[in-house]
């Protein structure tokens, strides 16, 4: 079995609204990822997929709880984390007047890839994702499709073990989203361990290897899609999904 | 402190800054050629009205010339562009109906001036009262009098010179008293006080002009285009990329005063200087615009200083902003109460007291305007020195606290700095 690349446990969040009052958005969350799957967080928009994602990758601090990548405490050693995690989501944009080299160059430097190979990494991202014409041009210019791929370049250039994709696809058509999902299983293949939130069952369905569910900040059910279908006896995720969403079973 | 992550991210920002038009504009190309070109504007007009004034031709008409005045005539004739017509001192019975003549010629842009002699009974033959007639709301008529008055007022001369020496008289004897005036300060110095009150002002503006794009765009811009959360994923301490960020205001807003000194030092040669000689006696040596070298180190401490202090005080502000017009809003009242206080006190009488020297800011233009003069105060130059870092590190302070709430850093707090102080100081509890 491979080994625990981040472990989550009781991880809670919780917010204050001055309209609403206190905000539970993420509840005594618990789950495990290991190296080369991918972990999918399935819920509807506000389940609390997000800010699961934002705690892990240290953008915001657990209210009780703790998570752990590569065994570095997310409110201990947040920059150990950082060094160790490649964070994409649609908040996370790219700064329009830089090129794609500089911030690939940046990015890398910044997130201690080795000085006297950040050169030679960088090329190889813009190899690698079919950047090179576009290399030299601010970011500003470039169309979406190649701005997301400057985007997943960024992610992975300090090469992290893991790697958290927040809603990746949010606005993209579908052969860029096809095209996405594909790097993504490619860097599974090669040995990362991804957290990948969504909630089309389609794309859970064709890319994940474990699937958590999470309603109103809670998980629950965890497991792979033949245990999923086997605990409900349902077929299709998104049946899978409606059972634990209006059901209390958590038997998974 | 990681200084080779700071160093990369401060250099990160500066690119990106140096390749946005209103970062250029306004940090740079602004400070460093408005003066130039407002000069050169104002130099430019003024030479094209006062070449303009020169080449008027003056249409005068003298009545009733004393013969012992004829001299008068030969001066217009020296003055150039005087077109004299000369009739006959009218009859004491049509005298008002004459004068009015001429005050309908004049309104009417027939006629630019004109002289009337009356005869007087008493003193000296050529004795007269003369009447000098224009129209003030004329640029031409105005020419036309100031010939006729340089020419006048020397004939008048000669005239009592001739009547003196007629009488035996020199001309010391008779002028009661002559007033020989004198100016003590040299034109360098008269240059360094002109450029005192001035270069001071424009220097904080300028100052708070270059920090302020840079404050909202690293800030409130970052959370608009949504790259706030991709810096902050980065690996490394918050307190670095703040500090890169703040380095990086702090530098356009030196960077912007520095340039806006040096342009309007070098204005003030180009320009200023050969103006005022052109518009004063014309021999160039009233102003000289020098910098005394030891005030250099000063003016770019104060630089430095200033983009310090007015870089951190926006930055705070700015950091509660979402978006970049909610930064603008935020941050202008402290632009503007930068500028205020510089404005009112710029009084060339006002002495720089050792209680006006711990006043952040307003003692930096005093300081500059004492260094620009030549003097040096070693107290103030202390106190000022003392009392702006004191503000730095008020500020720097102040942000640290801001930043440690989760919910300024990533952008989810509603409301401006003093709603935030004012919930921070509220007492534990009441939250709800």
């Amino acid at each position: 079995m491979s080994a625990i690349q981040v472990e989550v446990q009781g991880l809670s969040k919780s917010f204050f609204d001055q309209a609403r009052g206190e905000i539970n958005a993420v509840r005594e969350v618990d789950f495990e990822c290991r190296s080369g799957e991918i972990f999918g967080l399935l819920g509807a928009n506000g389940a609390g997929k997000t800010t699961t994602l934002r705690m892990i990758s240290t953008v915001l601090q657990p209210s009780n709880g703790t998570a752990r990548v590569l065994g570095h405490d997310v409110v201990r050693e947040p920059v150990e984390v950082r060094r160790n995690l490649g964070f994409y989501s649609a908040s996370t944009a790219l700064y329009p007047r830089l090129t794609a080299r500089e911030t690939l160059t940046l990015f890398a430097r910044v997130n201690k890839y080795p000085a006297e190979r950040t050169r030679s990494r960088v090329e190889e991202m813009i190899e690698r994702f079919g950047l090179g014409d576009y290399a030299g041009a601010r970011i500003e210019k470039l169309s979406t499709g190649m701005k997301q791929k400057v985007s997943i370049a960024r992610t992975v250039v300090h090469d992290p073990p893991v790697l958290i994709f927040d809603e990746p696809t949010v606005g993209l058509d579908v052969l860029n989203a096809l095209d996405l999902q594909t790097g993504i299983q490619e860097l599974r293949d090669e040995g990362k361990t991804i957290l990948f939130s969504t909630h089309i069952m389609s794309e859970a369905e064709r890319l994940c290897d474990r699937i958590a569910i999470i309603d109103k900040g809670r998980i629950r059910a965890t497991g792979d899609l033949e245990g999923l279908r086997a605990a409900t006896s349902q077929h299709y995720l998104e049946d899978i999904f409606v059972h634990y969403v209006t059901s209390n079973d958590t038997s998974v | 402190m990681d200084w080779t992550t700071i160093r990369l991210l401060y250099l990160s920002e500066l690119r990106s800054a140096l390749r946005e038009r209103s970062v250029l504009i306004n940090g740079i190309l602004i400070p460093l050629l408005m003066y130039p070109l407002m000069m050169w504007v104002m130099f430019s007009a003024i030479l094209f009205v006062t070449a303009r004034t020169e080449s008027f031709a003056s249409r005068v008409e003298i009545a009733g010339l004393p013969a012992e005045h004829r001299g008068l005539l030969e001066r217009l004739d020296e003055e150039g562009r005087v077109e004299v017509a000369e009739v006959d001192a009218p009859p004491a019975t049509t005298a008002a109906a004459y004068r009015a003549g001429i005050e309908e010629r004049l309104r009417a842009s027939e006629l630019d001036a004109a002289l009337i002699f009356e005869a007087t009974e008493d003193g000296p033959p050529g004795n007269a009262a003369v009447s000098l007639l224009s129209d003030g709301s004329s640029d031409q008529s105005q020419t036309a009098r100031g010939r006729l008055e340089r020419a006048l007022s020397a004939e008048r001369s000669d005239w009592l010179d001739r009547i003196a020496e007629q009488h035996g008289l020199e001309g010391a004897e008779w002028q009661v008293f002559e007033v020989e005036s004198g100016n003590l300060a040299t034109g360098v110095e008269m240059g360094q006080f002109l450029m005192g009150m001035m270069i001071p002002l424009f220097f904080v503006i300028m100052i708070a002009n270059g920090c302020l794009y840079p404050a909202i765009d690293s800030t409130a811009g970052e959370r608009e285009r949504n790259t706030w959360e991709t810096t902050t994923t980065l690996a490394t301490r918050r307190i670095h990329i703040v500090a890169a960020k703040y380095l990086y205001v702090a530098t356009m807003g030196t960077v912007a005063g520095a340039l806006n000194a040096a342009a309007m030092v070098v204005s003030f040669r180009s320009f200023l200087g050969p103006l005022l000689a052109r518009l004063g006696d014309g021999d160039g040596s009233g102003f000289a615009f020098e910098l005394p070298p030891r005030s250099l180190p000063v003016l770019l401490l104060t630089a430095v200083l200033l983009g310090a202090l007015i870089g951190a005080a926006m930055m705070i502000l700015a950091a509660f902003a979402r978006t970049f017009k909610e930064g603008q809003s935020m941050v202008t009242p402290l632009y503007l109460l930068v500028i205020f206080p510089v404005v009112v006190l710029n009084d060339p009488s006002l002495e720089f007291t050792p209680p006006l020297a711990a006043i952040p800011v307003v003692n930096v233009v005093l300081l500059l305007r004492q260094a620009i003069a030549g003097n040096l105060l070693w107290l103030q130059l202390g106190l000022t020195l003392l009392s702006n870092a004191a503000a730095i590190v008020g500020c720097l302070w102040l942000a640290s606290r801001v930043l440690r709430v989760e919910e300024v850093a990533t952008g989810s707090f509603e409301g401006n700095l003093f709603q935030f102080l004012r919930r921070q100081l509220r007492p534990a509890g009441g939250k709800a």
